[in-house]
């Protein structure tokens, strides 16, 4: 579903990702972990070319990005969630979601509202359909982020760090979200820090340092048995 | 000493010059915010075909007196193109072009003040660049700078007096009309003053009438 | 975009449109500046009214031409003519030779006679015109009286509009101001009496002529046609009598 070849991306003369290559099948729940400024995130942002690699290919559903001709429509395909939520704030809840169905798929507005309505119904939170997103509690918009993304029925489902800027209190309600996301068979590609969450839906776990991915396996070989220094060292911190 | 009864008698003349401010500050201000919207968005542009005669048209707008611009574009353009300009016409282009520098600045710090995670979050779903500017960033920073839009407008309120200079009837020049005629300069330019105070507190009210209406209820 | 805050727009330059097509009727376009009492001046109406406004309404009524007023400031008129906006300017304007270069001015139809309005204070401290000589003078710019003020004082200063150079006078910025006898002489009449005096003296100045484009002949001698009308039938000196205060 995803393929990613010989990924690099530097910022000016630093060089955050050396290097990548990672195919990632239909269906699979991938979640990076990874010391802070290991470049996780600029990978996951160079998945949907919101950050454009500096060399490298990278196939989206076997067709090749060319964020010349067809960025925006392979980006309809991709829904990410990012930490700090990203709502608009000057639309209500209804409006976030339905949005980009209207103006991207071009949906009928009766049809699109009630695809809205039920993705809502999907996180909990179909009472909350007009409410502005600064009236929602981090946990809630979160979710809301998530029905936004679903709404464009994307093949794929990018995480950034989606409970990192959460109280602590309403992580799991946003992780219950994107685990049923995964029992029902989504593409997903996670970065988190949430090793509960990792060790449980995960198909795979990728260790990600300094710009390469350092090693991987099932969540049971990574957390119990890391072959490599640095993840053992990341890993004694957090666990 | 203060006759006012001059007032009174001038008070339908005043009046009118008063609409004829309004009238010349509303269409300056409306072009321009449509001039510093493209203006203020080419600034933010990443082509520099774009960005650098939008910084250009800024820097000397906004470098030079309006009271020069009026001047070149009433005397000197009309040597140049060899048609004389409508002194309506004259007033309305240079006020516009000199709103449009401001608005422009206005705008790019608007947009700029915008979260990048908004855009973000726009184009991860789809939306080209112009529907993401449209729909997510301009709608939260017209919010943002209503004030700033607000003090633009009675800026210029303001400074369109200055187009008396080219014999465009508005409020100073209806006042400087009928000085010269009836040589009441303290009972006139009084006058005057009140009337440009009336409308820009008028608009301070309005502008923050918007501010609440359009930031507390969010109607969008 | 929204677009209604067009329909404004749209709506004046109907307007502006309008007016450019009733100018190709028969019409006499003339330009001023009516911040000249008596030559040009608005009435409570804000009609143009003065010496100058009957002169060229008489002429065109000769002529079998309707007149259109069009106010424009005093340094806007040359431009205006030569791009024939206006078809001529009659403001108070000084034959000049500097000025003849780029227009083509009517014969004389004012004789300027020059006076100096002084504060009643300094009432014995002045009594020629000469007598100001190197002391502070005001008048407004591109006027007969400027230029004469210029002419024997370098402490001259010159202001956009007559009564802006009176009220200068008042504050006491300047000891006098030079300028038409009948335009002092209207600001005397407006003024509190016991504030202003203007002395007897009266200098003699240049001529006022109505100015045309250059090469517009056809023009100019309408104009000249009806001054030597009006002067013969004596309605010049009857308009001159109408304004003045002789």
């Amino acid at each position: 579903m995803i393929k990613i070849q010989g990924l690099h991306k530097s910022f000016g003369s630093h060089e955050i990702l050396k290097g990548i290559d990672l195919e990632v099948n239909k269906s699979e729940v991938v979640v990076v972990i990874g010391p802070s400024g290991s470049g996780k995130s600029t990978l996951l942002r160079c998945v949907n070319y919101l950050e454009v690699p500096t060399a490298g290919k990278i196939f989206i559903d076997g067709e090749q990005i060319e964020p010349s001709t067809n960025i925006n429509r392979i980006r309809a395909e991709v829904g990410m969630v990012f930490q700090h939520f990203n709502l608009f704030p000057h639309m209500t809840v209804l409006q976030n979601i339905m949005l980009a169905p209207l103006k991207v798929r071009r949906q009928d507005p009766k049809e699109a509202e009630t695809q809205a309505r039920e993705l809502l119904a999907r996180v909990g939170l179909s009472e909350k359909a007009d409410a502005f997103p600064d009236e929602l509690s981090g946990g809630q918009q979160q979710r809301v982020a998530i029905a936004r993304a679903l709404a464009m029925r994307p093949k794929i489902m990018l995480f950034d760090e989606p409970t990192s800027a959460l109280d602590p209190e309403m992580v799991n309600e946003v992780l219950d979200v994107m685990r049923d996301l995964a029992e029902s068979g989504m593409t997903m590609m996670c970065v988190t820090h949430e090793m509960g969450f990792a060790r449980q839906v995960a198909d795979r776990v990728l260790f990600v340092d300094e710009g390469q991915i350092l090693e991987q396996g099932t969540p049971e070989q990574m957390f119990s048995n890391p072959q490599s220094e640095r993840a053992k060292d990341f890993l004694s911190k957090i666990l | 000493m203060f006759d006012l009864e001059l007032i009174f008698n001038s008070l339908p003349l005043l009046g009118l010059g008063a609409l004829v401010t309004m009238e010349i500050t509303a269409v300056a201000v409306a072009f321009g915010v449509c001039i510093g919207l493209f203006i203020g968005i080419a600034e933010l542009s990443s082509y520099a075909w774009l960005r650098l005669p939008a910084k250009v048209y800024v820097d000397f707008i906004r470098g030079t007196p309006l009271l020069v611009q009026i001047f070149i574009i009433y005397f000197a353009l009309p040597a140049l193109i060899g048609m004389r300009i409508e002194p309506f016409v004259a007033a309305v282009t240079a006020c516009s072009i000199n709103s449009g520098a401001y608005v422009a600045e206005i705008f790019r710090s608007g947009i700029q003040s915008i979260d990048r995670g908004q855009r973000e979050a726009g184009r991860s779903l789809g939306l080209t660049w112009g529907q993401t500017m449209i729909f997510i960033i301009i709608p939260q920073a017209f919010r943002r700078i209503i004030p700033q839009l607000g003090n633009e407008f009675i800026a210029m309120l303001k400074d369109s007096s200055l187009v008396s200079v080219i014999g465009f009837e508005e409020l100073t020049r209806k006042g400087q009309l009928i000085i010269a005629s009836t040589y009441g300069s303290l009972e006139i330019w009084t006058a005057v003053a009140i009337l440009y105070l009336i409308m820009t507190l008028s608009i301070s009210r309005l502008v923050a009438y918007l501010e609440k209406k359009f930031n507390t209820k969010k109607v969008s | 975009m929204k677009l209604h805050f067009l329909k404004p727009l749209l709506a004046v330059s109907a307007v502006l449109m309008m007016g450019q097509s009733l100018a190709e009727t028969k019409v006499i376009r003339a330009g001023t500046e009516p911040t000249y009492a008596p030559f040009e001046f608005l009435d409570e109406n804000t009609n143009s009214i003065g010496y100058d406004i009957d002169i060229i309404n008489e002429i065109a009524k000769k002529a079998g031409y309707e007149v259109e007023i069009v106010r424009c400031p005093f340094d806007g008129l040359i431009p205006a003519l030569m791009t024939s906006q206006i078809d001529v300017a009659i403001s108070g304007i000084t034959i000049t030779s500097e000025r003849k270069k780029k227009l083509d001015f009517s014969t004389p139809y004012y004789h300027s006679g020059l006076t100096a309005v002084i504060l009643k204070e300094n009432a014995d401290k002045y009594a020629k015109i000469d007598d100001l000589k190197d002391k502070k003078i005001c008048g407004q710019i591109g006027t007969t009286g400027l230029m004469y003020a210029e002419k024997i004082s370098k402490e001259s200063k010159a202001f956009n509009t007559n009564p802006e150079a009176y009220m200068e006078l008042k504050s006491r910025g300047c000891e006098a101001v030079i300028t038409d006898k009948p335009v002092n002489d209207f600001f005397l009449s407006k003024a509190p009496k016991d504030h202003f005096v203007a002395l007897d003296d009266v200098v003699e100045a240049e001529d006022f002529g109505i100015a045309v484009r250059k090469g517009n002949d056809e023009m100019l001698k309408i104009i000249n046609d009806g001054l030597a009308e009006l002067e013969k039938s004596g309605k010049l000196k009857e308009l001159y009598k109408k304004w003045f205060f002789e």
